[in-house]
This record gives C-alpha cells, sequence and structure tokens, in this order.
C-alpha cells in the first residue's frame, strides 16, 4: 500500500516537472515578451502559397 | 515601376493572352486576370484609389525625400550585433506603426529583401529584431526597405534599464510558474491529508505524505516566495512596515510550524504557505507586464532627431553623425527630415511642423533669421541652418531631460494594502507577543506559550488580506481592457480614483487636432461643388493637414478628384497649379491680394480662412476649423458632475482657447504654454496637494504627462505620450476617461469592502487563537472562506462595471 503510493507520487512529480522544464523553455525562449502580437499574427495568411498582389518589385 | 505589360493592381507580368483590358474613369488600364480588376473596382470606388499612387510614393505634391530618408551603413554599423561571419542581428524602432497589419506588412516585406533570415516586429512595442545575412545585405538595404513603405526606422540599443526590465519579468513568470507547479501537488498531498483528519489515516502514510508536501512546498517558500522576503529585508531597513512583510511573516511562520508539527506528529500547513505566495505572485506578475512599456518613452523621444546630418563644407555635402556639429557649423536640412540640432536658418524659407513643440498641427512658417528646433519636421523646402547648440543641448535633448526628472520626482504611490500592512504589523506581532507571554505566565508546564503564539501569527496571515488588492485590480484591469482602458497597474487605478483635477491638452485631445472644411462661401455664380472639386485638385497630394481636410471633404461629398499637374507650394502662402482651365490658387488672403486678386469681405469669426481663385477670379472660400471631439461636451460635463475640476492647458492662442472653454463650459484655462510650462503648472498646484491628472496626447505633452500623478494618452497621439503616459485609452473617445474614473472610483470601493472582510475574519480568529479555542481544521476552513469572500465580491466589481456600461450603452443608442 504505502509503497505503491509513493511509487505513483514520485511518477507524478516526474510528469509535473517534464510540464514544468517545458515551460521555463518556452519563458527563456522569450515566447511569453509579447503576448499582444501572436493573437493578430494567427490571422495573417501565410504567402508560401503564391498568392498574388503581395510580391514587391526591386 | 509598373510597365505597359505588368497588372495595374498586383504588379505582376501579365501571362500571354491574359490580358484584360478595361476603361476606369476614362483611362485605359491592364489587367492579368479578373480578380484583379474587381479588386481595383472595388478598391477604387471605395474613394480609396489613391492607394495605387501611394504605394508608390511618385505623386507630386508629396515633399521629396520623407520617406527616402538617406541611411548610412558607417552610422548604422555601431547598432550591429555579429553573431558569425554569416549571421548578424540588428534592432530597431518602426515609427508609424498603427495596427496589427502594419506589423503583419512589416514582417513579410522585411522578410522578402535578400539575405534576411528571421524577423520579429513586436506589436506592443514596435520594436523589430532582425537577422541577416552581412554578406548578402547591409542594415542600410533593410532601412531603406522600410523606409519605402513609409514607415521610419531608428536603430535602436537597448539601454540596460529596458533589458533588466524584460529580465526581472521574465523571472517573475517562472517564479510564478514553478509557485504554480508546485502548489498544485502541494494542495493535491493536503487533500490527502485533511480527507486523513476527518476519517482517519494510517500514520506511517500520513508522515509520508507530509515529507512529500514538505519538500514540494519548501522550492515554493524560498525560490518563488524570494522577493517576498527581499521587500520584507527593505521594509524592516527602511523601519516602514510593508504588505511584503506581513506576507513574510505568514508565511514563514506557516511554515516552520509545519515543519516542526510534522516532527512532532501533528498536523501540516505547507497548503497555506504555497497557495499564498502563488496567488500574490500572480497578482504581481499581472501588474508588471503593464508597467513594462513605459521605460523606453526617453528613448524613443531622443531618436525624433535623426542621428545624422547634412554638413555643408563649401561646395560639398558631407553626411556626419549629428553629435559631431558644432555651434556654427553650417547644415542642410531637405524637406521630409526632421531637424537635427536647434539652429537658425542661414538661407532659404520653409514650412516646419513644430507639433512637437505646441501640440498644433498647423506648419509654421520660417524663414531667414528664425530659430528652428530639433526635433521639428521640414515640410516644403530645403533650408540652410547655421548650427546653434551641441546635439546634447537641444530641444529634444532638454525635453528627454524634463520627461526623465519628471519621471524620477514622482513619488511612487503607497497602495492602501500598504497603508493597512503598516497598521497592521506591528498589531499583530505584538498580539503574538502578548498571548505568548500571558500564557508562558499562567502555564509554565506545557509548550501552549508557543502554541498559541503561533497560531495567532498564522490566522493573521494575510491570505485574504494579501488578495484583496490584486484581485480587484485585476477584474478592473481586465473589464477596463475591453473596453479600451489600459491602466498601467494596480497603484495607477487607485490613484485615479483619488483624483481630484482633470487638466485637459486642447489640440488632438479635446479637438480631433484634424482640421476639417467648416463651411463652403463660393462666389456669386459658383456652385460649392466646383469650389471645393477645384480647391481639392490642387491641394490633392499635399501633407498639410488643412488640404487633407479639404481633400477629406471633397471624398465625402463624393466629387471625383482629377488628376493633378504639377503644384507649386508657396512656404506660408499657399499652392498654385496650372490647371486645364487656368491658373489656380489656394491660399491665404495674402497670398491672393499679393497675385492681385479681388476679394470681398469674408465673415469667418475665429476659422482659418482658405481663399481660392481660378484664371485671376476669386471663386470661393472655405472655412476651416478643428472641430471638437462629438463627445468632449458630455464628456466633460460628466466628469465635472462627478466632482472633478476640469482644467484646459494649451499652447494655442487665446481666442482659440477661449472658443473650446466657452463651449465645453471649463472655466479654468491657460495659454500659450510650453512643455515646461504645463510641466510647471502641474507641479505648483501637486504642491498645493492637489493630486492631477493630465489628459494629452502630443509629444509637448510628454513631460506633463510623467509628472502628472495619473498621465493619461488616447489612441491616436504619438508613441512617446503614450509612453509616457500611466493610462492609456486604445480608443479616442473621450467618454472612456469618465468611465475610467468610475472603473477606478468602484475598485478603489470593492478594495476597501475587501480588506474590511479580510479584517472581520481576523477580527474573529485572533481573539479565539490567542485564547488557545482555535482547532487547526477550523483555522483553515474560515481562512478560506475569508478567501472566497473577497475573491467573490472581486468578481462582482466585473459584473457591475459592464452591467453599468451595456446600460449606458442601450440608452445612448436609443
Amino acid at each position: 500500500m504505502l509503497k505503491s503510493i509513493i511509487i505513483l507520487i514520485i511518477l507524478s512529480l516526474c510528469i509535473g516537472t517534464g510540464a514544468w522544464l517545458f515551460f521555463i523553455w518556452a519563458v527563456k525562449r522569450g515566447d511569453f515578451d509579447d503576448i499582444e502580437g501572436p493573437k493578430y499574427r494567427m490571422l495573417d495568411d501565410e504567402d508560401d502559397q503564391g498568392s498574388q498582389g503581395e510580391k514587391h518589385e526591386e | 515601376m509598373v510597365t505597359a505589360d505588368t497588372c495595374i493592381h498586383c504588379k505582376l507580368p501579365i501571362p500571354r493572352g491574359d490580358l484584360v483590358v478595361d476603361e476606369i474613369d476614362g483611362k485605359e488600364l491592364h489587367f492579368c486576370c479578373y480578380g484583379c480588376q474587381g479588386v481595383y473596382r472595388i478598391i477604387n470606388g471605395a474613394g480609396l484609389g489613391k492607394f495605387y499612387q501611394q504605394r508608390d510614393w511618385h505623386q507630386e505634391g508629396v515633399p521629396d525625400g520623407v520617406f527616402g530618408t538617406a541611411f548610412d551603413d558607417d552610422l548604422l554599423a555601431g547598432h550591429v550585433v555579429t553573431r558569425n561571419e554569416t549571421s548578424a542581428e540588428i534592432a530597431l524602432i518602426i515609427e508609424g506603426i498603427r495596427c496589427a497589419s502594419c506589423v503583419w506588412l512589416l514582417e513579410k516585406l522585411i522578410d522578402k529583401v535578400q539575405g534576411v533570415e528571421t524577423v520579429r516586429v513586436n506589436y506592443g512595442t514596435h520594436r523589430a529584431q532582425i537577422r541577416f545575412n552581412p554578406k548578402e545585405t547591409t542594415p542600410k538595404e533593410i532601412f531603406t526597405n522600410i523606409s519605402r513603405l513609409g514607415y521610419l526606422p531608428h536603430p535602436y540599443t537597448s539601454g540596460a534599464a529596458q533589458r533588466a526590465a524584460v529580465k526581472e519579468q521574465r523571472s517573475l513568470l517562472i517564479r510564478f510558474g514553478t509557485a504554480a507547479f508546485l502548489s498544485m501537488q502541494v494542495m493535491g498531498f493536503s487533500f490527502a491529508l485533511y480527507g486523513g483528519y476527518f476519517h482517519g489515516i494510517d500514520p506511517s502514510i500520513r508522515v509520508t505524505i507530509q515529507y512529500f508536501a514538505a519538500a514540494v512546498a519548501t522550492p515554493v517558500v524560498f525560490y518563488s516566495g524570494w522577493p517576498f522576503f527581499a521587500g520584507a529585508w527593505r521594509s524592516i531597513r527602511n523601519k516602514a512596515p510593508s504588505m511584503d512583510l506581513l506576507i513574510t511573516l505568514g508565511v514563514t511562520t506557516a511554515y516552520s510550524y509545519s515543519i516542526y508539527s510534522m516532527l512532532a506528529g501533528g498536523e501540516v500547513y505547507f497548503d497555506t504557505a504555497a497557495m499564498i505566495i502563488t496567488l500574490i505572485l500572480l497578482g504581481r506578475l499581472f501588474e508588471g507586464s503593464a508597467r513594462n512599456r513605459s521605460i523606453s518613452g526617453i528613448d524613443k523621444l531622443l531618436r525624433l532627431a535623426p542621428e545624422s546630418a547634412n554638413l555643408m563644407a563649401g561646395e560639398h555635402i558631407q553626411v556626419v553623425a549629428s553629435t559631431s556639429l558644432k555651434p556654427g557649423d553650417l547644415i542642410l536640412v531637405r524637406p521630409g527630415e526632421r531637424i537635427p540640432v536647434d539652429g537658425l536658418i542661414h538661407g532659404g524659407k520653409t514650412e516646419l511642423d513644430e507639433a512637437t513643440i505646441s501640440g498644433e498641427p498647423m506648419p509654421v512658417l520660417k524663414q531667414q533669421g528664425d530659430t528652428v528646433l530639433a526635433g521639428t519636421l521640414n515640410l516644403s523646402s530645403s533650408i540652410q541652418l547655421r548650427v546653434e547648440r551641441v546635439a546634447a543641448e537641444s530641444f529634444i535633448a532638454r525635453m528627454a531631460l524634463m520627461v526623465e526628472e519628471a519621471q524620477n520626482r514622482k513619488a511612487p504611490i503607497q497602495s492602501l494594502a500598504d497603508k493597512v500592512a503598516t497598521l497592521f504589523v506591528p498589531f499583530v506581532t505584538l498580539t503574538a507577543a502578548g498571548t505568548w507571554l500571558f500564557w508562558f505566565l499562567n502555564d509554565v508546564q506545557s509548550n501552549a506559550a508557543l502554541l498559541n503564539a503561533v497560531s495567532v501569527l498564522i490566522v493573521a496571515c494575510p491570505c485574504a488580506l494579501g488578495l484583496a488588492t490584486p484581485t480587484a485590480v485585476l477584474v478592473a484591469s481586465g473589464n477596463a481592457a475591453t473596453r479600451g482602458i489600459l491602466f498601467r497597474g494596480g497603484d495607477i487605478l487607485e490613484m485615479t480614483a483619488r483624483i481630484g483635477t482633470i487638466a485637459f491638452d486642447k489640440t488632438g485631445t479635446l479637438t480631433l487636432g484634424k482640421p476639417t472644411v467648416e463651411k463652403i462661401i463660393p462666389a456669386p455664380g459658383q456652385s460649392e461643388e466646383s469650389l471645393l472639386r477645384i480647391a481639392s485638385q490642387v491641394e490633392n497630394g499635399s501633407s498639410h493637414p488643412i488640404a487633407r481636410g479639404i481633400v477629406a471633404r471633397a471624398k465625402v461629398a463624393g466629387i471625383h478628384i482629377g488628376t493633378t499637374n504639377s503644384v507649386e507650394t508657396v512656404p506660408g502662402r499657399g499652392l498654385r497649379m496650372v490647371g486645364s482651365e487656368g491658373e489656380i490658387l489656394v491660399g491665404s488672403l495674402a497670398f491672393l491680394e499679393e497675385c492681385n486678386i479681388e476679394i470681398p469681405f469674408v465673415e469667418s469669426g475665429s476659422l482659418t480662412e482658405v481663399y481660392v481663385s481660378l484664371a485671376g477670379h476669386w471663386i470661393g472660400t472655405l472655412l476651416i476649423v478643428d472641430p471638437l471631439r462629438e463627445e468632449a461636451d458630455s464628456a466633460v460635463g460628466q466628469l465635472q458632475q462627478s466632482g472633478l475640476r476640469t482644467v484646459l492647458l494649451t499652447g494655442d492662442r487665446l481666442a482659440a482657447a477661449q472658443e473650446v472653454s466657452s463651449k465645453l463650459a471649463i472655466s479654468d484655462f491657460h495659454t500659450n504654454l510650453n512643455p515646461a510650462d504645463k510641466t510647471e503648472w502641474i507641479r505648483s498646484h501637486q504642491e498645493a496637494g492637489e493630486k492631477i491628472m493630465m489628459v494629452g496626447d502630443g509629444i509637448n505633452d510628454a513631460p506633463a504627462l510623467s509628472l502628472a500623478d495619473v498621465g493619461c494618452a488616447m489612441a491616436g497621439g504619438t508613441d512617446i505620450a503614450l509612453e509616457t503616459s500611466d493610462l492609456v485609452l486604445t480608443r479616442a473617445n473621450l467618454g472612456r476617461v469618465y468611465e475610467a474614473v468610475y472603473i477606478a472610483r468602484k475598485t478603489l470601493v470593492v478594495i476597501k469592502q475587501n480588506l474590511f472582510w479580510a479584517f472581520a475574519y481576523n477580527l474573529i480568529t485572533i481573539p479565539l487563537a490567542a485564547s488557545g479555542n482555535l482547532a487547526p481544521v477550523w483555522a483553515a476552513l474560515t481562512m478560506a472562506s475569508s478567501s472566497v469572500i473577497v475573491v467573490g465580491n472581486s468578481l462582482r466589481l466585473g459584473r457591475v462595471i459592464r452591467r453599468t456600461f451595456s446600460v449606458a450603452k442601450a440608452r445612448a443608442s436609443n
């Protein structure tokens, strides 16, 4: 009984630590520095598909 | 440029056989497909046909160089950070970003420059970070590409203060993330322990879980809670008890008691310690993110003066750094360039946009011998300047200094919660000490003295107290933000509620700052329409604000503005153009009279007059006014009704101010003020004990905005005004000023209620704890319920705000 509880708790801590490290990585990468822009960036269509009109001339 | 076989809309070459020819407005146009033709018709039909001229900026009338400022690789080199041989980075501030589409456009187009690797434009701060291959492109090319779009890039090296602020914010975020993650674990363990308390639990399992809880709570207290410890230490050193001290007191006692109790086989309170820290960190995090932008205001101000100047050395013109200019040097300033240093005009005459100094949008005529100030914009023709002061002493540098001084002088706002803590901390410590003394004297045998003293400290722990302000601030700022009102932090919210005086700038704040045609007076025999058509034909393409007003009016009236021939600008006078029907003159009375045109008297009041003549005959006059904002009257009225004193501070003339003040019933007005006068006015009234809010929009308001207890800027104002203010209205609507005050006042009421509830809880539990009658679980329960009441009360604030303004909106629309 006690043993299984300890194993489960440690397991859950390990999973949680994984998520925590992922979070730290994201913060360090600067993903949270601009929290205003991305919601608009989502609306931009990528022009990789070759839509016309955006190509600008040199 | 567009050649015959490229599509007029998308400018792509037209594939053989796909040509679509259409005749629009009498011109034959070529398209590559029906899609482009359709889009062209829509854009043109919406009166936006000018887009096609503007995207290339080849139309006459726009001063040369506005969007073609020369950039110099040598000057930019200092701002490039080299990573390795094929990779370098440059940071810039881009002037002119208005909306998310600008960010989109810039990112796409910079990305297309050969050699650019990555681009990120920050929507909030207007900063761009560009990584490029120095072998394939140069900073100059990137800058030229940006400026060709109509944006003005400035190299930007972030100051140490800003980098520190970003680092600080990141570390706070990590502290909070860690605390949140670990607190969830602690809560899980605590639930098991609470269950065990009521239903029984195997002691060995209980102790095991307690050990886990302790292991998980320790980093929360000492790592995540570190800022509180540091704050507590500061407050002890300054002998001024603060909220930090109270939090630290509660957390450390809860934590150390739990450790002791765990070893002695009792109940633990690790969850209390962990949750207080997590929740209060969340509040801090929220307040911090709003504040981050304000530091860069000074920096942007300094960027107003160009970094390079054209030094005239004999016959040659040499591009040199502005900082190297010495008094007595002769420099050339082309139209569209900003003046780099203060100086005297040595040759030529021109119109200057002096909005930086006076806030007025109307250009000012300057000629030989006149003083011009750094940062002002040369509009119409090239001038030669004799340098008067070095760059470090120029007008712009002095303004930046003023802003900096004002920001430093401003006393930090002491929040209500901190004031409460000042009284509460000594009270709690004295009670705990008293409890210990009482039990120590009466019951020497048991350890009741220590136990009871500790429980006083734990129940006094400021869970609800700590939540009282942040939750209310969170709800209020969130709701305010959806209404376009951004408070830079909770202290600003509290301060806004205590404001007694509101000072307004005139141009651009109470008025629209956009001159519009108020009245059209055609000469006998002329129609209003033809007058407007002729005038707008000449004014089309001019960047003069009056010209824009006239053209806008013509478009509203549905008048088709024909093609514009070569227009001659006579600085300070008007415009001259030879059209198909003869010579057209548009300008001041003096200008037309000089050209021997007879003009009858026109009653204009205090309005600006623009006279128009065709082929030597006066054909009419347009009366121009900078109109008041539609909602100005009602907004100022509402503010006055809610007990606020309203004042007008303007750089404009007396007559114009009188007109505005009488319309808005602002009896107190001050005219002809320069930036320093405005700050002086605010300072003298602050010294008399007034709490002042300044509402402004211009660069000239920046020092006043920083000094005022609350500086408020509206969208549409200059970036510098926005950055030096504490309260930003993202919609240019004066009604929001009243809403901001209303929301702030309601929030302060809720904060007071919250603090009251937090105290009511302490009032009941502290005596019980002191007398040794408080069972630990009941303590936990009451603590939780007081927190719930506080949070619920804060949420109620959101409903009140939403209801008040949705009702007001419904009424307004009926």
